[in-house]
């Protein structure tokens, strides 16, 4: 759906939010933090940007659009548009807190190639979670609900993401990196599986 | 006295025999755990309650989504308040074995600690996902659709993580032995196995009381049962 390109000026914020949030933390830490943190933290940010970029992706469906998607297409399509919209949004958003904290502090993980692929699986998760947990916190009014809901939710896939982050930095065993990697990937199958198959409940209306 | 409830007098039966041979019975005499092995028949079927207990709820809930019968959704609630309830016992006894065997209430980097909390943490916010609406049809249907998927990521959150992870100090995680190296006689498992039973029974038996409060409160206050579509 290219509906989402309307809205310029809110991928601008979330431009701005990004940007804004890496300079804060440079400041905070004066400019100096060692790799492990340097991973956390890079994940935390992101983690945070996803909520707030992907928080609005079912809001302003709410009134007329909403009635003119449903004429239009079927929720699987609506959802697997949502879900690669967000999930380039995502990636990209990630990139830049990348560049930006690479800018920064002048550190970086030791392996890029992996760390890529860390990036690219993550950001696929992180948009399969967050746009169907966003599709239900729409419909209520607690805003803060979608934080409540994904935080926990997205918990195992943080986990394993700062894990494969580490491995990226240094790892003993190539077995350890494939290891990791595929239980990403498979997380992410297990989403967006989920959400495919869940979607069209919370859509009927 | 009728036949119907022959599995809350098998219920209780299981758990008096499971208490008295908890704090009377023989105990293997095993290094570090010494007495605290008794916690076994305590801190271990809460776990396997709670899981019980969730796999229901998600079941209900899948129910609730086939068929909209509001009853599913009152029985998927219950059922995920019990389970709850069974995973913060579960927390309290492990932290009170924990505090005897490993030195502190809470271990970092003890996997499967932090997954427990976090399974918590992920129906909490079940129960204000609930809280957040108004209209009862929405609050089931959505209520059922983030339940599956927090089971599905419960799931993967304490049995997948753990063994990738390779850092836990339960018996059978990184190294560790299992359980079964410390049954030398199997008179654990003779008590073991029985509590299990018990204490399932006991979470469903408590499920079931919260379900007839749930349709008395809503009969009394004349809240349809019936389908809403």
């Amino acid at each position: 759906m290219e509906l989402e390109w309307r809205q310029k000026t809110a991928l601008g914020t979330i431009f701005i939010y990004v940007i804004g949030t890496t300079f804060l933390i440079y400041l905070v830490f004066q400019g100096h933090i060692t790799i492990p943190v340097w991973i956390a933290l890079f994940w935390i940010i992101a983690l945070f940007t996803t909520v707030n970029a992907v928080s609005k992706s079912f809001t302003k469906d709410a009134n007329e659009q909403f009635y003119y998607l449903r004429t239009i297409a079927t929720p699987t399509e609506i959802i697997l548009s949502k879900v690669m919209y967000n999930a380039v949004l995502i990636t990209v958003l990630v990139l830049v807190i990348y560049a930006f904290l690479f800018l920064f502090f002048n550190e970086r993980v030791e392996n890029a190639g992996w760390f890529m692929c860390t990036i690219i699986l993550g950001s696929i998760g992180f948009s399969n979670l967050f746009t169907l947990l966003s599709s239900i916190t729409a419909r209520t009014q607690n805003f803060v609900l979608l934080a409540i809901l994904g935080f926990p939710i997205i918990l195992p896939l943080l986990l394993l993401i700062v894990k494969m982050s580490e491995l990226s930095n240094f790892a003993i065993q190539q077995k350890d990196i494939y290891m990791h990697l595929g239980a990403i990937a498979l997380l992410d199958m297990i989403t967006i599986i989920l959400s495919v198959v869940l979607f069209p409940y919370i859509w009927k209306d | 006295m009728s036949m119907k409830n022959w599995w809350k007098y098998l219920c209780i039966v299981l758990l008096l025999y499971t208490v008295f041979m908890g704090f009377k019975g023989n105990v293997p005499k095993l290094d570090i755990l010494e007495q605290s092995i008794r916690n076994l028949y305590f801190h271990v079927p809460m776990w396997f309650s709670m899981m019980a207990m969730m796999c229901t709820s998600m079941v209900f809930s899948i129910l609730y989504l086939s068929i909209s019968k509001i009853d599913y959704d009152i029985k998927a609630n219950a059922f995920a308040k019990v389970g709850f309830v069974f995973g913060m016992l579960g927390i309290l006894t492990g932290s009170v074995w924990a505090r005897a065997t490993w030195g502190a209430w809470w271990v970092f980097a003890e996997v499967k600690l932090n997954g427990a909390a976090a399974a918590l943490l992920v129906y909490a916010a079940y129960f204000i996902l609930r809280g957040s609406f108004d209209d009862e049809e929405k609050k089931a249907r959505f209520a059922a659709v983030y339940s599956v998927f927090a089971f599905a990521m419960f799931m993967v959150l304490i049995n997948v993580i753990p063994r990738i992870s390779n850092s836990s100090l339960h018996p059978g995680n990184g190294g560790n032995p299992g359980f079964n190296s410390y049954d030398l006689d199997s008179s654990l498992r003779m008590v073991f196995y029985p509590a299990v039973i018990g204490w399932i029974l006991l979470s469903v038996w408590i499920a079931t009381l919260i379900i007839r409060i749930e349709k008395i409160f809503r009969k009394k206050h004349g809240l349809d049962l019936m389908e809403r579509h």
